[in-house]
């Protein structure tokens, strides 16, 4: 469903750090590599795309595994990490002819 | 960004194309009268599409008319560009001719077109040979 | 038996997928300057290259995990996106080189110019991607592409000799023209060891779900099938010095490399060049295509499948979609093919070290690898080309750009 882009961690007084939720695509990855980028991809989401303010975040209690690929147990839909996919499968493939419909299963 | 990356690559290809020596002019003459010659013969074999030797030679010919107006201020000195010249313009009127007989169909003609353009490649090989070594000197 | 079935077809796609417009230029424009001086660099180029394609291979059969997929993860995005704008804008000019090739192939054949062809064949490889199966493409293009055999035909009726051949295996600096002789070998080895190729055998792995059980049919099919790829490509060369050398004719333009054939198989040549050309390009064309939407769809963890319909991995196809089309772009304003090509391919030269030293420290991980490592054999071999490549690159490159 994507990759994961961050970690959100706490810092509690009487416990250990701990990792809280992970981060998956968006501003967060730009960020990584220059705040400029990060900058620029808020913007241009404003003017197209799907429109959310908050980052994708998955609560780390959701997590089954962490290997190679870190495993979940929600619905990649429901998360909102699919939403530029959806985004661009209806406003961009399904026009063209051929394309299938991304609702289908 | 693929406007920029033509620009870049504009430059590139116009960098490159930097003032050639009279060595690699004489070079791409006789690269081009060759070319004509070998595309020449296929024809007459009847094995290539008119269209691709009518297109063949015609380039052939606006490519060498390029070389000889280059050609002669960067001779060295020392050579006979005044028969240089008259070999250079007989091959190329000789290609020029080639490419209208292909659309004439006139293998007869083309063949002595052909065998005279033979003659002219060996006299420019000739002149590129004497340039290449007074260039080197 | 059906181990076997799949062995041969693999050999098959890689030998009648190797030759593109990249391997034939450079291939005849060294062989009508130099005679059989560069044979080398494509020699070592696809020794080089069997080992990095066995690599991917590998990863994907023990790791389940592309290339890029395996680079994003153990190298971090920021070191990622660096490699992915290198990779893109140069396997960007290869793609339009290759859609060149085929707009030159249909010129030649119906003497209508090849800007007039870019947007059709631009929307003909497109449509191929947007309908095709992974298979189809794969095993389709490569089987036309096996037409490119004709030129080892062309190579051996033009009566070789063969111990000039075998010297010609060896490095040798020349007399003169010495610029032009680097940057040659630079775009032969840019054009012999390609990324891009690597990046579609590792994912075309992955769609056809290899696993351990492939990692000796892995190894054949790299071995043979590149090094008859690289057999095509000598071939090319050798035609050219041939055929070309002795009349003086340089490659400036593509329809000169068309009398290389016309001369070896004086009746049907000119037609077996134009269609080893269409087919090899519109070959590479969707297999361009193809690396650079796999390159974008692993690397941001989009899903991706050649095989699924586009509406499913909208933005895998809408990647394509887009070079694709973008690529057409030059080439209707008249850019030239045979430029870009030597361009893009020295450009590739100079960029593999970006590709592969990542790609050869994953190869060596044990998480990614586990006991399937590399040894110090195939490491050593792929370094020292690999370095070889990128310091011709450096000096030659600008060497070309400054003599002319």
């Amino acid at each position: 469903m994507g990759r994961v882009s961050g970690l959100v961690m706490q810092l509690g007084e009487n416990t250990q750090p701990h990792v809280t939720h992970i981060l998956v695509g968006g501003p967060t990855l730009w960020e990584r590599v220059h705040p400029a980028l990060a900058r620029l991809s808020i913007r241009l989401a404003k003017l197209w795309g799907p429109k959310r303010d908050e980052p994708v975040k998955i609560p780390w209690s959701r997590v089954i595994t962490v290997g190679k690929d870190v495993k979940l147990d929600v619905k990649a839909k429901d998360t909102g990490a699919l939403d530029w996919e959806i985004w661009v499968a209806r406003h961009i493939i399904e026009r063209i002819p051929g394309g299938g419909s991304e609702e289908e299963e | 960004m693929s406007t920029k990356r033509l620009a870049v690559l504009s430059l590139l290809v116009a960098v490159a194309c930097k003032q050639p020596s009279a060595t690699e002019r004489m070079d791409s003459a006789i690269s081009w009268i060759g070319t004509a010659g070998l595309t020449g013969e296929a024809w007459l074999r009847h094995t290539t599409p008119d269209k691709f030797t009518a297109q063949t030679l015609e380039q052939s010919h606006s490519s060498l008319l390029d070389i000889s107006t280059g050609l002669f201020k960067a001779l060295p000195a020392g050579i006979d560009s005044a028969a240089l010249d008259s070999a250079l313009t007989r091959s190329n009127e000789h290609i020029g001719l080639m490419a209208k007989l292909v659309e004439q169909k006139n293998s007869p003609d083309f063949r002595s077109m052909l065998d005279s353009l033979y003659a002219d490649e060996k006299v420019v090989k000739q002149f590129a040979d004497s340039v290449e070594a007074k260039d080197k000197q | 038996m059906k181990k076997i079935l799949q062995l041969t077809l693999g050999i098959i796609t890689s030998v009648g997928g190797f030759l593109e417009i990249g391997s034939v230029t450079t291939s005849v424009q060294a062989g009508a300057q130099f005679g059989y001086k560069l044979l080398w660099p494509i020699f070592f180029g696809t020794i080089c290259l069997v080992f990095l394609i066995e690599m991917s291979g590998r990863l994907a059969a023990v790791s389940k995990h592309t290339i890029v997929d395996a680079m994003r993860e153990r190298f971090g995005f920021p070191f990622f996106f660096m490699v992915l704008v290198g990779i893109t804008i140069v396997a960007f000019l290869v793609l339009i080189a290759e859609l060149g090739g085929i707009g030159f192939a249909l010129q030649i054949l119906t003497g209508i110019g090849f800007p007039w062809w870019a947007l059709p064949v631009s929307l003909a490889v497109w449509l191929l991607m947007w309908k095709g199966s992974f298979s189809l493409i794969e095993n389709g293009a490569s089987f036309l592409g096996l037409i490119t055999i004709s030129f080892v035909v062309a190579a051996i009726k033009l009566h070789p000799d063969w111990s000039g051949v075998a010297s010609g295996l060896l490095p040798r600096m020349p007399q003169t023209d010495k610029a032009r002789y680097g940057f040659l070998t630079v775009s032969i080895l840019g054009a012999t060891i390609s990324p891009y190729l690597m990046y579609f055998y590792s994912s075309g792995a992955i769609e056809e779900k290899w696993d351990r059980s492939y990692i000796m049919m892995n190894r054949i099919i790299a071995g043979f099938g590149m090094f008859f790829g690289g057999f095509l490509a000598m071939a090319v060369l050798i035609a050219a010095a041939l055929a070309l050398q002795p009349r003086g004719i340089q490659v400036d333009t593509f329809p000169q490399a068309a009398l290389l054939m016309t001369t070896a198989l004086p009746k049907w040549g000119f037609y077996f060049f134009a269609f080893s050309m269409l087919f090899a390009c519109f070959g590479a064309a969707l297999e361009f295509s193809l690396a650079i939407a796999y390159f974008f769809a692993q690397g941001f963890g989009w899903s991706w499948s050649e095989d699924l319909e586009p509406s499913k991995d909208s933005r895998f196809a809408f990647v394509y979609t887009l070079i694709i089309l973008l690529a057409a772009v030059p080439l209707m304003l008249h850019v030239d093919p045979v430029q870009v090509t030597m361009i893009s391919m020295a450009l590739t030269s100079a960029t593999l070290p970006l590709a592969i030293v990542p790609f050869l420290f994953l190869m060596n991980d044990p998480i990614y690898l586990d006991k399937h490592r590399n040894g110090w054999l195939s490491n050593s071999i792929v370094m020292i080309v690999i370095v070889i490549s990128f310091v011709l690159a450096i000096i030659s490159i600008p060497l070309q750009l400054i003599g002319g």
